[in-house]
């Protein structure tokens, strides 16, 4: 019997065993599959397709796809090349030369050669461009086309972070055909028109009808042998949230953008399998306030007087230091995910510092600054804080914040207006006194200089101390890393003890994507490339 | 009647001129500049007014919009300022999407209010009629969004995908683009919430009304005559009563049709509909002015037709209208 038992078994065993061997070999889920279409959904619009002056997150992300540049940047800070070979630095960083690779071309078939590169760089020093990449260019002295396939630029000053630059702030440096670009109009460009818009990128544009969708091809003469894996991507904008996540999970869209964080729990409960991608918060969450008021009531007028509530340094310590519990902002307008944070640079941002230390939520001392500035119960202090619709999380800061504010004897108004209001407001130098917004990604504290320097336009706080200026400048100019992270860490502690800047903590950035999209790499805001992107369908 | 509707025809142009320039007026009023949505986190007030003069927004109002007007006139309605992109392209794109939800909607608030408002009437003060009564209060007071909200919740998670959530599917042979979906059940699938999200509230107002103007109908002296004379209680509903009852119903339709392009803003943006609606939205946000004014023309030409329309349509309703 129990012979008969083994016997039994012995013989499963060997049917078992042959089944598998001749068993056809299953499809390795890791072998990239050529084809397919990838569905992306965006939040908002694509504002135009100019790269090198269009605003906004959604056409970056499709400059990065169609347009190819020198470097890019890998998730963990590392240079890799693009378009370029290699490169490298003289030894007194004045002048950097790249080696380009020979078998790259625009999608019109023109080579991107040398001086194709240098039409880009001229392009976009150029003011008439009107680029908002130009103030990052202002270190560049010349560009120069040595032979075909090397270019060289020569640097009035050392740039620290001119790789950096290249490779991901904003779009990073996009090469456009020199040939398409004389060819069609700014215009023509800026609507995508057929043949305009070209790139060397691993897709090519096929077209884009604003409001409906934008379609992007397979290059099949992309210089990174095999790549890209899809034939095509669309990306269509749903703006409302709801309304994206039941697109996803009915399975209309396969890849979402930019995800609320306020939903996120709800998709993991909902769709446990699908990829929920994030990474170190690079972008800050502000709540800016304004230190000085044109003395002329001209608005931009470089004549300055102190802000009648926050010009005082007491005030702003007050209500943006001690008087607000980043904590319990993060914990009810962003559920928990968010790092609190009080320096300039947020977490996630290349040698950025904690300096949580240096506000501890203390609303008693909150209380005695503002009693030492004039303020109290017969003279409460009162200020609007101005809070755009384009995220609802804003409105919960500033309602979180105006509930603190109670706290402290304070009064704050709340003000809701459109984004364009808002941008209206706090560029051209309007009056507000607070505001809470997340500003752009933040890839090194250098990218915030024309966002906090005395002279940017986007400096909306509108100081006028010329010290910032100067730490931004020996910050960006020092080549030497560890004497560059300390004054580094000095400009965030200066920024921090004058109330410059004002961060209430990191900005989670999400994206999502269905369990068969495999191989994307996420790498935040700063670079978004779907040519690794395959489905396993 | 032929110089009744000349009459009416060469109305529309004083009226849609007066339409345009407030909307105009009130565009460049509200705070804000497209040369700051243009130039976005590139902007410097050294650009800003090289883009203001550019597309010449320092220009006064008026002459901005005699220099429109007089371009329009020409059949060049201006481009987008943000996208470069000829607006009467982007109009033409996008107004069937618009068209076909409005007309569908205006369907679903019929297919619901006429049988409604005639039970309600006839069962007037039944259980019949309550149930409509309430239904109709119900319907009014629920925004479109939320109608939306509820029907995606539904429809596209619930049941597990039964209908799209967002996007558009063309009818067959109307796609306008390079690349796009078309097909007769997939259109109608991609249109189905969306009508149903903007005609429930129209419904509810038509119900109330046709049920109020039947109750007038039945019980006038011709509709006795009628039953007297033997006639079954369908043609005397139907071909009498109705067709009476649905004038005031007519002419609130066509007044309806301002809200529809109303609240086709809203069930467009939810369902992510390539329409109109997110066409003059996105406009208004972006105070990208060129569009804006591409946007007040077409709706204000539709509202003015449409209504056009509806006063023919009473000779129809009442052979005894006659315009002189």
């Amino acid at each position: 019997m129990r012979s008969r038992h083994r016997n039994t078994t012995l013989l499963l065993a060997t049917i078992v065993l042959t089944l598998l061997l001749a068993a056809p070999p299953t499809t390795d889920a890791q072998t990239p599959k050529r084809g397919g279409t990838l569905r992306v959904s965006y939040g908002n619009e694509i504002a135009n397709l100019d790269f090198h002056t269009a605003p906004g997150y959604e056409m970056m992300w499709v400059a990065m796809n169609i347009g190819c540049g020198l470097l890019d940047i890998t998730p963990d800070g590392k240079f890799v090349p693009d378009a370029a070979e290699s490169w490298s630095v003289s030894p007194d960083s004045l002048q950097y030369t790249f080696k380009l690779k020979k078998n790259v071309v625009f999608h019109d078939g023109t080579p991107v050669d040398a001086k194709a590169v240098k039409f880009s760089f001229d392009r976009l020093m150029d003011p008439a461009t009107k680029s908002g990449m130009r103030s990052f260019y202002s270190a560049v002295q010349s560009v120069e086309a040595v032979d075909p396939l090397t270019v060289q630029v020569r640097m009035k000053q050392p740039y620290a972070f001119f790789l950096h630059m290249l490779a991901a702030y904003r779009t990073g440096l996009v090469l456009y055909s020199p040939a398409a670009t004389e060819k069609f109009s700014l215009e023509d460009r800026k609507q995508g028109k057929p043949g305009a818009v070209v790139g060397c990128g691993p897709f090519k544009l096929v077209e884009w009808v604003k409001g409906s969708h934008l379609v992007m091809d397979r290059f099949d003469k992309y210089f990174k042998p095999g790549l890209p894996y899809l034939d095509r991507i669309v990306i269509r904008t749903i703006k409302d949230p709801i309304t994206e996540m039941a697109a996803f999970k009915n399975g209309e869209i396969d890849f979402i953008a930019s995800f609320s964080p306020e939903h996120v729990d709800t998709l993991k409960a909902q769709m446990p399998k699908a990829q929920i991608m994030t990474g170190k918060e690079t972008t800050p969450m502000v709540a800016a306030m304004k230190v000085t008021v044109p003395k002329d009531g001209k608005p931009m007028s470089k004549e300055r007087a102190p802000h009648p509530i926050f010009g005082d340094l007491r005030v702003r310590k007050a209500v943006g230091c001690y008087g607000m519990d980043r904590k319990e902002i993060v914990k009810i307008a962003f559920k928990g995910q968010a790092t609190p944070w009080f320096a300039m640079a947020p977490p996630g941002t290349l040698e950025s510092v904690d300096l949580n230390y240096l506000c501890p939520y203390d609303p008693a001392k909150a209380k005695a600054m503002l009693a030492e500035a004039g303020y109290g119960p017969q003279k409460p202090l009162t200020f609007d804080i101005i809070a755009d619709t384009e995220k609802s999380v804003f409105n919960v800061i500033a309602a979180v914040i105006k509930e603190q504010m109670g706290r402290i004897g304070a009064v704050a108004n709340i003000r809701v207006v459109d984004k364009v209001t808002w941008m209206n407001t706090a560029l051209q130098d309007g009056p507000w006194d607070m505001y809470v917004e997340d500003l752009l990604s933040l890839l090194t504290i250098d990218s915030n200089g024309y966002l906090s320097n005395s002279t940017s336009t986007w400096s909306h706080p509108r100081h006028n101390d010329k010290k910032v200026d100067e730490y931004y400048d020996r910050y960006s100019k020092e080549m030497d890393t560890v004497k560059r992270k300390a004054i580094g860490k000095e400009l965030l502690e200066y920024m921090a003890d004058k109330m410059y800047w004002n961060n209430v903590s990191g900005s989670p950035f999400y994206m999502v994507a269905q369990p068969y999209v495999k191989n994307y790499t996420y790498n935040a805001e700063f670079e978004v490339h779907w040519y690794t992107v395959w489905l396993d369908k | 009647m032929r110089v009744y509707i000349l009459k009416r025809l060469i109305e529309i142009v004083p009226t849609i001129l007066a339409i345009t320039f407030v909307v105009f007026v009130m565009m460049q009023s509200v705070p804000g500049d497209p040369a700051v949505a243009l130039l976005g986190d590139a902007y410097t007030e050294e650009d800003a007014v090289k883009v203001r003069l550019e597309y010449g927004l320092d220009k006064p109002i008026v002459v901005q919009y005699v220099i429109w007007l007089g371009k329009l006139v020409q059949g060049d309605w201006g481009r987008s300022i943000l996208s470069g992109r000829p607006v009467l392209q982007d109009v033409l794109l996008r107004l069937p999407v618009t068209l076909e939800l409005i007309v569908l909607s205006m369907g679903v608030a019929l297919a619901i209010a006429i049988p409604a408002a005639i039970i309600g009437a006839l069962k007037q003060n039944t259980w019949a009629d309550y149930t409509a009564t309430s239904i109709a209060m119900i319907g009014v007071s629920i925004p479109e969004f939320f109608i939306g909200v509820l029907l995606l919740l539904l429809f596209s998670i619930g049941l597990g995908g039964l209908l799209p959530s967002s996007g558009w599917v063309y009818l067959p042979g109307t796609c306008p683009t390079i690349v796009c979906a078309a097909g007769l059940l997939g259109n109608a699938t991609h249109i189905l919430m969306p009508a149903i999200a903007l005609g429930i509230g129209r419904a509810a107002l038509l119900t109330r009304l046709l049920r109020a103007s039947m109750l007038e109908v039945i019980r006038s002296e011709y509709v006795t005559t009628a039953r007297a004379k033997g006639l079954a209680e369908r043609p005397v509903v139907l071909k009498h009563a109705l067709k009476n009852a649905l004038i005031p119903t007519v002419t609130v339709m066509g007044l309806q049709v301002g809200f529809l392009i109303g609240g086709a803003i809203v069930v467009e943006t939810l369902f992510a509909m390539p329409g109109i609606g997110t066409f003059g939205l996105d406009a208004i946000i972006a105070r990208d002015y060129q569009q804006v004014q591409g946007f007040a023309l077409v709706t204000a030409f539709a509202f003015v037709v449409i209504n056009l329309l509806v006063d023919l349509t009473y000779t129809f309703l009442d052979p005894r209208i006659r315009y002189a």
